[in-house]
Formats: structure tokens, C-alpha cells, sequence
């Protein structure tokens, strides 16, 4: 019965979680595919430990730290392949769902974003993860995670603003 | 002029891509059978190291065991014991006890459940080489040689436990390209 009930917490835990989880993998892997081989790895992990979800910011840096390793281990064959890809413009599947052109548009400047405002704003938007979470996922000060955010959305103002 | 908060929520709008449906399946299936396995022996799942420490051990306690016991049967009638194992197909025994207790058949479904799929393909050039114009016995048309190193990368992915495999291997292309003259 106490294993049913650990069934369905987890598994109402991670449908919520599992889409902003996903986003924050896919900015280190270009495919859906690996990003999800990550938040799998990452969460199963996490959950066989600690059976339940307060500690999240330890999720977002497991999470972190595998899709570091998993760019690391990839590395070499990106080289080889940047080249090829330059020129072929490959195919990257989008990281949100759009209904209109204006979405399209916000959607093009958060991927121009530097990383280390990215993955904050990444955090704090879609995941909710508040900046003393970030911090400790980041390893860095809550005024620099909050800063991050802000010169994010500053960023993304001047990107949007009409020419 | 747009306000920053007003830019929060219009990016909260914004909604990420949802996971596939086989990722809740795989993550159900790594979680759930643990949980099952902890069930089954009566133990918490939150302890499993000590269990773990227990079974090794227990493993290593019976592995001592079997080699006291084989160095104390070569010591005295070991030819014969020697003998009757190595008359013994070791293949056609599992097969026949499978077949008694009718799980040959779950043996194949096993193997059949986990398929490979095909998930990716990149071809990588490398390196090209003009390696000018050649005139092949016959022919009056000159060719043009190029010479390209290829690194070739396949994959394929069992959707149903997540595992992949990468196949990278280089290869040489010569192609041959007519050239007319204006």
C-alpha cells in the first residue's frame, strides 16, 4: 500500500516538473532525445534517494552536472561535426510550444541569451525555482543569481524592442 | 516600451515542449522495479546498501565454500569428478530444464521485447581532395577526381528502456565527376 502511494507521488511530482526539467536540459544537448536520457538518469537518482521533492535544487544540479558530462564525453564528435553543421544549419527541435509569431519571436531571444543568464532565467520562469534554489544549484551568491536574472530580462527587452 | 514584468509574463506564457510518453513509461519501469524488488525481500528500499553488503558477503562466503570444496575433491578422486562435468552439455541441460518448466517461450519474448530502432544517422566530411583531371581508358570526356574521408555515426534506441548504441566508423569516397569542356 506505502509502495502504491510512493507510485503516485512520484509520478505526480515528475508530470509537473518534467517539462521545465526538460527545457533546462535541452540548453546544454541540442537533441530532445538525450535531454530526456539526463532528466531520467537524473531524476531516478534523486528520487531513490530522498522520496520526495523539497530538496529540488539538488535535482536542477544533478541535472546540470550529467548534461555537463554528457557535452564532455560528446565533445570530440561535436568538433568533428561542427564544421558540417555550420554549413548544413541542422535541424534543432524547438523547446516550446507556440501559438503565435510573438511567442515565436520571445522564444528565438531566450535562445540568444548567454548561458549563465539563460539557465537562471530557465530556473526561475519555467521551473520555479526560487533564486536562493538557484543559487545552490549554481554554486554561486542569491545576488548574483537575481542579478543574472535581471540583466536577462533586460536582454530580452532590447531584443524585443521595435527597430 | 515593454516592462520587465510585463516581459515575465509573456514568457511565462511560453510553455516548454512535453516529454515524450515513453519517458514516464522508462522512469516508471527504473523506479517501480526497484521498489518492487525492495517489497519483495521485506526490506525498505531507503537501506538497500546494507542488503547489498549482506548479499556480497553471503556471495563470497559460498564462493570460498566451492573452492575449498573442488581442492579437497582434486585431492582425492578429482579425475572422475573431472570427467562427469565435461560429459555434461551444459547447453542442451538448460534447454531441456527450460523447456520443462515451459519458459523457453518467455525467453524469446524477452529478447524480442528489447528492439533497437533506428534513431539517427550523421555523415561527416572531413576531408576533401581535388585530385585533378584524369582520362580513363575509352573515354574521351575528362574526369574530375575527388577524394572525400567520411565519418559515418549511426544510432539506434530502445524506446522501451532508453538504452542506445553508436556506431562510428570512417570511410574514403572516390567520385568521378565528367567534365565538359565550353
Amino acid at each position: 500500500m506505502e509502495n502504491t502511494g510512493r507510485h503516485e507521488d512520484w509520478k505526480s511530482c515528475f508530470s509537473e516538473i518534467a517539462p521545465g526539467l526538460l527545457l533546462f536540459a535541452r540548453q546544454w544537448v541540442r537533441s530532445a532525445a538525450d535531454a530526456e536520457d539526463i532528466v531520467q538518469e537524473a531524476f531516478v537518482k534523486f528520487w531513490r534517494r530522498n522520496h520526495n521533492i523539497k530538496n529540488r535544487a539538488l535535482l536542477y544540479a544533478a541535472v546540470r552536472s550529467l548534461a555537463l558530462d554528457f557535452v564532455r564525453r560528446d565533445s570530440r564528435r561535436a568538433r568533428r561535426e561542427a564544421g558540417v553543421r555550420a554549413e548544413a544549419e541542422e535541424f534543432v527541435e524547438p523547446h516550446f510550444e507556440f501559438d503565435d509569431e510573438t511567442q515565436l519571436a520571445l522564444a528565438h531571444a531566450v535562445d540568444q541569451l548567454p548561458q549563465e543568464q539563460r539557465e537562471v532565467l530557465v530556473m526561475k520562469i519555467w521551473n520555479e525555482l526560487t533564486f536562493v534554489e538557484i543559487a545552490k544549484v549554481l554554486g554561486i551568491s542569491q545576488n548574483t543569481a537575481a542579478s543574472r536574472y535581471r540583466y536577462a530580462l533586460l536582454a530580452l527587452k532590447r531584443m524585443l524592442q521595435p527597430q | 516600451m515593454r516592462d520587465l514584468s510585463e516581459i515575465e509574463n509573456e514568457l511565462r506564457k511560453l510553455r516548454p515542449k512535453q516529454p515524450s510518453p515513453i519517458l514516464l513509461e522508462r522512469v516508471a519501469e527504473a523506479i517501480g522495479g526497484r521498489d518492487a524488488q525492495a517489497a519483495s525481500a521485506g526490506r525498505p528500499s531507503a537501506a538497500p546498501h546494507v542488503f547489498r553488503n549482506w548479499l556480497s558477503l553471503g556471495a563470497g562466503l559460498a564462493a570460498a565454500a566451492i573452492l575449498l570444496l573442488l581442492t579437497l575433491m582434486g585431492m582425492g578422486d578429482g579425475k572422475r569428478f573431472v570427467n562427469e562435468v565435461s560429459s555434461i552439455s551444459p547447453g542442451r541441460e538448460t534447454e531441456r530444464a527450460l523447456a520443462a518448466r515451459g519458459e523457453r517461450r518467455s525467453m524469446a519474448e524477452s529478447t524480442l521485447r528489447h528492439r533497437f530502432i533506428p534513431a539517427g544517422a550523421t555523415r561527416v566530411v572531413y576531408d576533401a581532395r581535388d585530385e585533378g583531371l584524369q582520362f580513363v581508358a575509352g573515354s574521351a570526356q575528362p574526369l574530375r577526381r575527388l577524394r572525400y574521408q567520411v565519418q559515418q555515426t549511426l544510432q539506434w534506441r530502445d524506446p522501451a528502456t532508453g538504452a542506445s548504441i553508436r556506431v562510428s566508423y570512417p570511410s574514403e569516397e572516390i567520385l568521378l565527376l565528367p567534365v565538359s569542356g565550353q
